[in-house]
């Protein structure tokens, strides 16, 4: 028997959809595992970014929502309606925008834009325009006239105006310049306004970080983090920088201090946990100026990485 | 002690960078030119064995000399005929119009690939940021074709040599590598011709069309002139007369290689010079790069197939109804000049037509236009390909467009320009037969347009099946396909082959119609293989990541 339901017969739950779901979601190219074992909710109407360098994951995850790649194993469901399933009813609510867009040479921005419109059957032509003018886009020109930027911005305007349920924004920044940056995150905010979910992956953390209530990382094709920004400071160390009158402590062994740091008189130091072992240790040696801030997303994510160098140096010396 | 590596000075990385660009196109031109010759080779000794085979007392030999030595009908088809009384005369004969044809289609493809193809997909402007100019990276990448003809040639020399070592055969090597060289001439021309439309145009598809243009208007100038109306001189004046004029294997001229040659330089540099006064991804031909807002069509998936298929079917089209006009409007004086003959009857019912007259010679006419129609049925099928092999389809696919309606209505779109093709060469020539006062009924020569489809259809079926199971093949299958079937049927044509061998050509399928009465049910027998070849490639594909090139 089977599960599929149609759209008509889904009852929207309590407390609302979850916009994406996936269950042990996994995608394995030959012997290469790209994406392991995914378990992901995302609820409607919030704003999630992907992080991860290349090869992590991110489109794979992304092509498997769409349902344009087959998974090996799990499931994935946008609004309840199985991505692979019925792939055309979960399509009805998503717009996706790309990375790099490879479109129909012959034809103009406009001719772009009403196809891709009649296709998706759902278009705002009045956020179309103003979409139009706030990139700052010349539709008449014909696609292979345009720069890299301006078919980025072509395939952005084609996914946004549909004002879609659920975005699946894939790197969609990528040749933009700063201000049409600052445009993107500009119809982002719009979107969660409007209750709209977006999914978003991406290299540029200060966009995640501006941009989305959670944050997924990816490395190696298994999500190892996932939560909002406080919830993953949480989790991680504290950044503090010390100035000395005098000679500078020894603040090896204190408890919770790793990565310390020495330039002339200043200290710089990463704690976990309590901060009062370190202050024990610094009220002792005339600290003139004494600095601390949570980390950044990129600290957060360069963590993750590091880390992984560290074991991978640890191991090739072990070696 | 290992050097620093943020230090170190950065190492020469293989061979010399300025020759890159002549490396990178050498190595494709080489690849597709050795196939091709492979395939000219395997003509040329075809047909060589199958004379011996065929003709084998001098009074056969001299009857096939009455039947076509001087038969300006054939001729306008198929090229002047000489010597045909010994293995050299028949071979160059079989091959040499047809193989010139060929090579000429591969050189402008290959030539406007390797240049505007290759600058459409971004990947000169990776290499024109290194140490060369555009002029520089031109010329290199002709001298990178040109390793594709000399492979081309190479291949198809050493198989012709070899074949000219058999006793019976006996070419002598001089003669040999003459003919490769009549053979691979038509290609050189063409590669030029590409490479010098790939200047003057935005797009690969316009500068292919662009050489089509020019190919078009060489052989329709070689028709006229091998038609017997007093304009033999006219040979001079295209490509294909000029491969005519050296009468490889019979007389050896060298003369006609002077033009041929000429042409080529003049191309090439006009090439090398027309991509030093454009820049980079711009056309030497001003490019409507704005246009107004031309919604008709682009409703939906079906429509923009419609769309971006329309130049290449109107062009095909109009191809494929001058050419039909064209057999119609000679099929009475033709028709005439092969009655009588049986040698001649013998032959043309090798290849597959039967009965007398004007409609014997259509039943040939019709083959060569089914092989035509089959092209444009390949020719569907790898544009289909192309949608996902480019990345253009994920745009469709991520919408509420199912893969089934998105493959299914390409399948019928060809399926309707397929028939609409068919029912189009006959009416054509049905219209030239008019025009010519052949007499031929409108039923009938519109049935044998008909009679052409099935094959294309069972094409386009076959390629339905590998863009679901096996994508990244479709361009070899399908081509390989049709390129075997007009193999066995040419060779099939001249001899008594194995029958089960024959049975593997597509076109061996169809029955000679106007020549006899279509055979519907080997058509329907075609359709229907298509038919569920298709149904099963489109559950592969809907079961399947959708994958690049």
């Amino acid at each position: 028997m089977t599960d599929v339901v149609s759209a008509a017969e889904r009852v929207k739950p309590q407390g609302g959809w979850t916009a994406i779901r996936t269950q042990g979601l996994s995608k394995r190219y030959g012997p290469v595992d790209a994406l392991k074992n995914l378990d992901l909710e995302v609820s409607e109407g919030e704003v999630v970014g992907y992080l991860g360098p290349n090869g992590a994951g991110k489109t794979t995850t992304i092509r498997l929502l769409l349902g344009l790649a087959r998974p090996t194993a799990g499931r994935a469901e946008i609004f309840g309606i199985d991505c692979q399933r019925q792939p055309v009813e979960a399509h009805r609510r998503v717009a996706y925008v790309p990375g790099e867009a490879s479109l129909w040479p012959s034809l103009t921005g406009a001719e772009t834009l009403h196809l891709l419109g009649r296709v998706h059957g759902r278009v705002d032509p009045v956020y179309r325009d103003e979409l139009i003018e706030r990139f700052d886009f010349d539709s008449s020109k014909k696609v292979r006239a345009y720069s890299k930027g301006n078919r980025q911005k072509l395939i952005l305007i084609a996914g946004l105006m549909t004002r879609a349920d659920l975005l699946l924004l894939d790197e969609p920044t990528v040749g933009l310049d700063p201000l049409m940056e600052q445009a993107f995150r500009h119809c982002i905010h719009e979107a969660r306004e409007r209750g709209q979910t977006v999914f978003l992956s991406s290299h540029i953390l200060s966009e995640i970080e501006a941009l989305c209530d959670r944050v997924g990382i990816l490395r190696e094709g298994a999500l190892v983090e996932m939560g909002t920004m406080a919830e993953l400071r949480h989790l991680s160390a504290l950044t503090v920088e010390a100035t000395f009158d005098g000679s500078v402590p020894d603040l090896t062994g204190v408890e919770g201090v790793s990565s310390i740091e020495t330039v002339g008189r200043v200290v710089r130091c990463q704690v976990r946990g309590s901060v009062e072992p370190l202050l024990q240790a610094l009220a002792v040696s005339g600290v003139h100026k004494l600095l601390s801030h949570e980390p950044s997303l990129e600290e957060l994510f360069l963590a993750h990485y590091g880390q992984r160098a560290e074991t991978e140096g640890a191991t090739a010396d072990a070696g | 002690m290992p050097a620093d590596p943020a230090v170190s000075a950065p190492a020469p990385a293989g061979r010399s960078p300025s020759t890159v660009m002549a490396r990178l196109t050498a190595k494709k031109a080489v690849r597709s030119g050795a196939l091709w010759g492979c395939f000219f080779g395997i003509c040329v000794a075809s047909s060589a064995l199958t004379y011996l085979s065929s003709y084998k007392t001098p009074a056969a030999r001299e009857k096939l000399v009455a039947s076509f030595g001087s038969n300006t009908a054939l001729a306008s088809l198929f090229g002047p005929a000489h010597q045909l009384q010994t293995v050299a005369g028949f071979t160059a004969y079989k091959v040499l119009g047809f193989l010139s044809i060929v090579g000429a289609v591969w050189g402008l493809l290959a030539g406007t690939r390797l240049l505007r193809g290759e600058e459409d997909a971004g990947r000169w402007e990776l290499l024109l940021a290194g140490q060369t100019t555009r002029r520089r990276a031109a010329a290199q990448a002709l001298a990178g074709l040109s390793a594709g003809v000399a492979a081309l040639f190479a291949v198809t020399a050493l198989v012709t040599v070899v074949t000219g070592r058999s006793s019976k055969v006996h070419f002598a090597v001089g003669e040999a590598l003459f003919f490769a060289l009549a053979l691979v001439c038509s290609a050189a021309v063409f590669l030029a011709v590409g490479a010098l439309a790939s200047q003057l145009a935005a797009t690969r598809r316009q500068a292919a069309a662009y050489a089509g243009y020019a190919f078009g208007a060489c052989y329709a100038l070689r028709m006229v002139a091998d038609s017997g109306v007093g304009l033999d001189w006219l040979r001079w004046a295209t490509p294909f007369g000029w491969v005519e004029l050296l009468q490889p294997l019979t007389a050896s001229d060298w003369l006609p290689l002077l033009p041929a040659a000429a042409l080529v330089v003049a191309l090439a540099g006009a090439t090398v010079y027309l991509a030093g006064t454009r820049d980079l991804g711009a056309s030497t031909f001003p490019d409507q790069s704005n246009a107004p807002l031309r919604p008709r069509l682009l409703n939906g998936a079906l429509g923009l197939a419609a769309r971006l298929m329309r130049p290449t079917v109107v062009a095909w089209g109009a191809a494929l109804a001058a050419t039909a006009f064209m057999f119609g409007f000679i099929a009475k004086p033709a028709g005439a000049a092969l009655s009588g003959s049986n040698s001649i009857n013998r032959v043309l019912s090798h290849l597959g037509a039967h009965g007398a007259g004007a409609k014997a010679y259509l039943g040939v006419a019709f083959l060569m236009m089914s092989i035509m129609l089959g092209f444009i049925g390949a020719g569907q099928v790898t544009a289909t390909r192309a949608e996902e092999a480019e990345g253009r389809l994920d745009h469709l696919l991520v919408r509420p467009l199912s893969r089934r309606s998105w493959l299914g209505g390409r399948v019928l779109e060809a399926t309707a320009v397929l028939v609409i093709s068919g029912l189009g060469v006959g009416a054509f020539t049905w219209l030239g037969g008019a025009s010519g006062h052949a007499g031929l009924p409108f039923s009938s020569v519109v049935e044998a347009g008909l009679n052409m489809v099935p094959p294309a259809l069972f094409v386009l079926g076959v390629g339905a099946l590998v863009i679901g199971v096996w994508p990244r093949a479709t361009s070899i299958v399908i081509y390989g396909l049709i390129v075997w079937s007009i193999l066995v049927t040419l060779v099939g044509g001249f001899s008594n082959n194995n029958h089960w061998l024959l049975d593997t050509s597509l076109f061996h399928q169809m029955a000679p119609a106007p020549a006899s009465a279509p055979n519907w049910t080997a058509g329907g027998v075609m359709i229907a293989i298509g038919a569920a070849a298709a149904m099963v490639g489109g559950a592969a594909f809907r079961h399947r990541d959708l994958v690049g090139e």
